[in-house]
């Protein structure tokens, strides 16, 4: 939404306002966790209570296309609202790794040269956005570690297995289908905004 | 479950008529009560109460049960995993060893098992008040209840608008996918191996992702164009006033709170082990 001001001249200025939520933001977070929550379904068992989800690669897609929030809440909302609907019970350390995950993904949108809209991804973006995979996972890894240790009881030692497993699923997802998808989208739109002055 | 992806089940009773944002504090609170013991007998406790509620709230039982199942199978798992992993776990809490089997040099602890016990019923006595938020409380109304206790609303229109979408996001998918397979791409184990399978969900993938862009961009413009987001404050179709049933449900949760919080400094204060 737009706030105006008027100038001293008289003129009147519209400025987007800067908030945390716009109602672009919104609406991806609703479908990004409608897909998430879809894509659940494709899911095979890794190990236990562990599986491989297709669902994770939404995660980095959503956060380098809307940023880091949105990512976060993506992966909050759509991991909660899948385990409600079709386990009945929400496992909020597992919870808060997906939505790590998504924060992560996210935080290569503050890189300004970055562009998704105009195709500008260069091999700096795409070597970065690896990077932050790696970081995201270790940082989801920690906050699952800490939830599933401290809060709900279990020993640790079985819970890093769980969490090996997650982590390497989760980065073969990211790298093979997460990724590929983002540069697949800039490529994309760089169709239509590549115009060159002819000499 | 019904089209809209949702298990709420319609009926005439006191849990249902207890508003949504009652409902979700009270599912906190339980969670937060159960996860302060380390005790059995306090698990059963929450389980047998929580059945009673369930009872109380009219849900047969036919529409829990693959739930119940899969928890069940859930927990079993896990204490599996768990005594395979750390078949010592329980002797650290209880400073006592009572060997059951000796395998190869590692001591299978009868503490361990009766921990991997404790841990399953500590998930089955969050069970039944998941269940019972689940079932009866209808899922527009959980939206603006969770506005009420002061999510910011567009938070809650967004879980509003995943719950909205789920459907037509599912039917978008098997769309996708059946085109696929017209064209000959293998999603059934009889047709390929599961690395090829997986590989081509990438065809479904990138797609999907693709036309819920275009879905995004086309409902945010609409609710742009309908004021969204102008005020912070707005109000809800479905949104209900306060009742004494939720003044009475609020004042037996602060209860619970309290004797929970009092059983876990006083009385019940670590891991309960009956063996000794």
């Amino acid at each position: 939404m737009n706030k105006t001001y008027t100038d001293e001249d008289g003129f009147r200025y519209y400025v987007k306002k800067t908030e945390l939520f716009s109602t672009k933001s919104v609406v991806a977070i609703g479908i990004g966790a409608a897909l998430y929550s879809v894509l659940s379904g494709v899911a095979i068992p890794v190990g236990p209570n562990t599986s491989f989800r297709i669902a994770v690669a939404l995660l980095t897609i959503f956060g380098a296309i809307f940023g880091p929030v949105v990512g976060f809440f993506v992966g909050f909302v759509g991991h909660a609202l899948n385990d409600m609907i079709m386990w009945g019970s929400v496992w909020f350390s597992w919870v808060f790794l997906s939505a790590v995950i998504g924060l992560f993904g996210g935080m290569i949108t503050l890189d300004k040269s970055f562009s998704l809209e105009t195709g500008h991804v260069t091999k700096k973006h795409i070597f970065k956005m690896y990077l932050y995979a790696i970081l995201g996972m270790i940082f989801a890894g920690l906050a699952a570690y800490v939830g599933d240790v401290y809060f709900y009881g279990e020993p640790a030692q079985k819970v890093w297995i769980q969490i090996a497993l997650a982590t390497a699923t989760n980065f073969v997802v990211t790298a093979t289908l997460g990724i590929p998808i983002i540069l697949g989208i800039a490529a994309r739109k760089r169709k239509y905004s590549n115009l060159k002055i002819e000499d | 479950m019904s089209r809209a992806g949702t298990l709420y089940i319609e009926k005439n009773s006191p849990i249902h008529k207890i508003d949504g944002s009652i409902k979700f504090i009270l599912l906190l609170v339980w969670t937060a009560c159960v996860f302060l013991f380390n005790d059995f007998r306090v698990f059963l406790g929450f389980f047998i109460f929580g059945l009673a509620l369930l009872k109380i709230a009219k849900i047969p039982f036919k529409s829990i049960k693959p739930l119940f199942i899969f928890i069940v199978m859930f927990t079993i798992m896990n204490s599996i995993f768990l005594i395979v992993v750390t078949p010592n776990y329980g002797s650290t809490l209880t400073q006592t060893t009572t060997s059951l089997i000796t395998i190869k040099g590692i001591t299978l602890s009868l503490e361990t098992v009766w921990f991997a016990i404790t841990l399953s019923m500590k998930y089955l006595a969050v069970f039944p008040i998941m269940m019972l938020f689940i079932f009866t409380t209808h899922p527009s109304k959980f939206a603006s209840s969770l506005n009420k206790i002061g999510v910011s609303y567009k938070v809650a229109y967004a879980i509003n608008i995943a719950l909205r979408y789920i459907p037509d996001v599912r039917d978008e998918f098997k769309n996708i996918m059946n085109a696929q397979a017209a064209r000959g791409v293998a999603f059934r184990k009889e047709d390929a191996n599961i690395i090829t399978r997986l590989k081509n969900y990438n065809t479904i993938l990138f797609p999907l992702v693709l036309s819920s862009l275009n879905r995004v961009e086309i409902i945010s413009n609409a609710m742009d164009l309908r004021g969204f987001g102008n005020k912070n404050k707005r109000t809800w179709y479905s949104g209900q006033k306060y009742g004494p049933i939720d003044f009475i449900t609020s004042v037996l949760m602060v209860v619970l709170l309290g004797v929970a919080i009092y059983l876990k400094i006083y009385v019940l204060k670590g891991f309960w082990y009956p063996f000794k």
